[in-house]
């Protein structure tokens, strides 16, 4: 009698997990306009940013501690990693507002799968698919010299540590967006306010370091700047690498609380859906 | 059949009339919600602001941009976040054409007496745009006021005409890229790409 597959199970888990995570990348992959918009658009956004950067530091060489070098570093990094999650699910109908107001959000809940574990099988998919485009634009401004090369090696270990880090935060930020509709009937306003709040707390428009002092010290209270602040800093070498190990430990400490509040959320959101009575 | 006036002008004002109800229906409608219809006010602001955050930190650590000085810079921006508060207002509803194709919207609206396009745009209010004009009006006023330009009859109609066709060519762009959503739901991705290109270096640029 041949011996059972004690893998089975297992890789059956795999194969379901990943045919969820590949769903939105998927419907991009096979619709060549999508795929040729995502290009243009990142080509010009990082093109523009390496532009602009370098046209202001054309009359000196040092800003808030930053080189031009540095600068023009920083900016086309953060128009690369703006594209991680920024995928469209609207244009599926895919988005949990959408499924909200639809009332397909109950399959959710009906499925043998938690629906918090299918939203970051999801949102893990969306990610991973978005550090493909990243990647392969940092090899192509790498190659054009618009980006330079880490600050040293201890800073490139730090910055793939503190992105991980950044991207688990801005992982459970998009979470708590998307779980404010399950109390909102309509959270236009609270999601725009989200979304332009964490793009400007988190860098994505100028580093944090040209902003006013109190702005910093405020914004370090806050979980938007290890998202994309932190790990280009340490990536251009404006945080050293002694300091790596405390600005690690304070977005390990946001992944935590954010994971434990996301997870109290979900269980107050379920407590609100009603399916067949129940 | 001859062109007559008074019809005409009738049918124009009964269109307008028209519209005028349709857009105070959609008030009501958002003040349903009113914790909602002032979020959306209050995005509308934070939108301004970031942009109007960003030339300001720029233009505080580097001493003009382009040539420009900061009184200059200040105009243009003000100029921008003005034009784009009235193109919200007026054609704002131009980017929410992709999720009424996919609500089977269209297919309504061709069957009614009335255009498609001008039920396009009387879909809902965009009640952002509110604090959009907000902000708008209010740098646009700070920046003349503060600006070395004499002011005359020519120039302050110069001026407006700029923001007015500020107003209409950023339409145009978002109308175009909205019609191609007709024909392709993927058209929304340019429609994205557009409105964080207007955020990000609009004025700078």
């Amino acid at each position: 009698m041949a011996e059972p597959d004690l893998t089975a199970p297992a890789a059956a888990t795999h194969r379901r997990a990943w045919r969820a995570a590949r769903i939105t990348p998927y419907g991009e992959v096979l619709s060549p306009p999508r795929l040729t918009a995502t290009a243009i658009r990142l080509a010009v956004q990082v093109f523009l940013a390496g532009c602009l950067w370098g046209a202001l530091y054309s009359h000196t060489s040092s800003s808030a501690g930053l080189t031009r070098e540095q600068a023009v570093s920083y900016a086309v990094l953060a128009a690369l990693a703006a594209r991680i999650r920024n995928l469209d699910r609207a244009a599926g109908r895919d988005t949990i507002t959408q499924h909200l107001r639809f009332g397909t959000i109950v399959y959710w809940f009906l499925r043998p799968l938690p629906p918090r574990t299918y939203y970051a099988i999801r949102a893990l998919g969306d990610q991973l698919y978005g550090f493909v485009w990243v990647l392969a634009g940092y090899l192509v401004c790498r190659a054009c010299h618009m980006v330079a090369a880490p600050a040293s090696a201890g800073a490139a270990l730090a910055f793939a540590a503190a992105l991980i880090l950044g991207q688990l935060v801005l992982y459970h930020i998009m979470l708590i967006i998307d779980l404010v509709c399950f109390w909102a009937l309509r959270n236009n306003g609270a999601t725009m306010i989200l979304q332009l709040t964490q793009n400007m707390l988190s860098g994505v428009y100028a580093p944090l370091w040209f902003f006013p002092g109190w702005f910093v010290t405020l914004s370090g209270f806050l979980p938007f700047q290890a998202t994309l602040n932190i790990p280009l800093s340490l990536y251009i070498g404006r945080i050293p690498v002694s300091e790596a190990p405390h600005h690690l430990a304070v977005q390990a400490g946001w992944v935590v609380t954010l994971a434990l509040f996301t997870r109290w959320l979900w269980h107050r959101a379920g407590l609100r859906i009603v399916s067949q009575g129940g | 059949m001859a062109w007559e006036p008074l019809g005409w002008l009738r049918r124009f004002r009964r269109a307008w009339w028209v519209a005028w109800r349709i857009t105070v229906l959609n008030v009501r409608a958002q003040l349903e919600y009113r914790g909602d219809f002032l979020m959306v006010i209050a995005s509308g602001i934070v939108w301004q602001m970031s942009i109007l955050v960003f030339a300001t930190v720029l233009l505080a650590r580097f001493s003009g941009l382009g040539g420009w000085n900061s009184s200059q810079v200040l105009l243009i921006v003000g100029m921008r976040l003005f034009s784009h508060a009235l193109y919200v207002l007026v054609f704002g509803r131009a980017t929410n054409l992709t999720y009424l194709v996919q609500e089977g919207m269209v297919e309504v609206w061709l069957v009614r007496p009335m255009p498609a396009f001008r039920q396009a745009q009387l879909a809902h209010f965009p009640s952002n745009g509110i604090g959009d004009l907000i902000v708008g009006v209010s740098l646009f006023t700070a920046a003349v006021s503060r600006s070395a330009v004499h002011w005359t009859p020519g120039r302050i109609a110069f001026l407006f005409a700029g923001v007015i066709g500020g107003m209409l060519m950023e339409g145009a762009i978002g109308v175009t890229l909205a019609s191609l959503t007709l024909h392709h739901p993927t058209a929304s991705y340019w429609n994205m790409w557009v409105d964080e290109l207007w955020q990000r270096l609009g004025a700078i640029r």
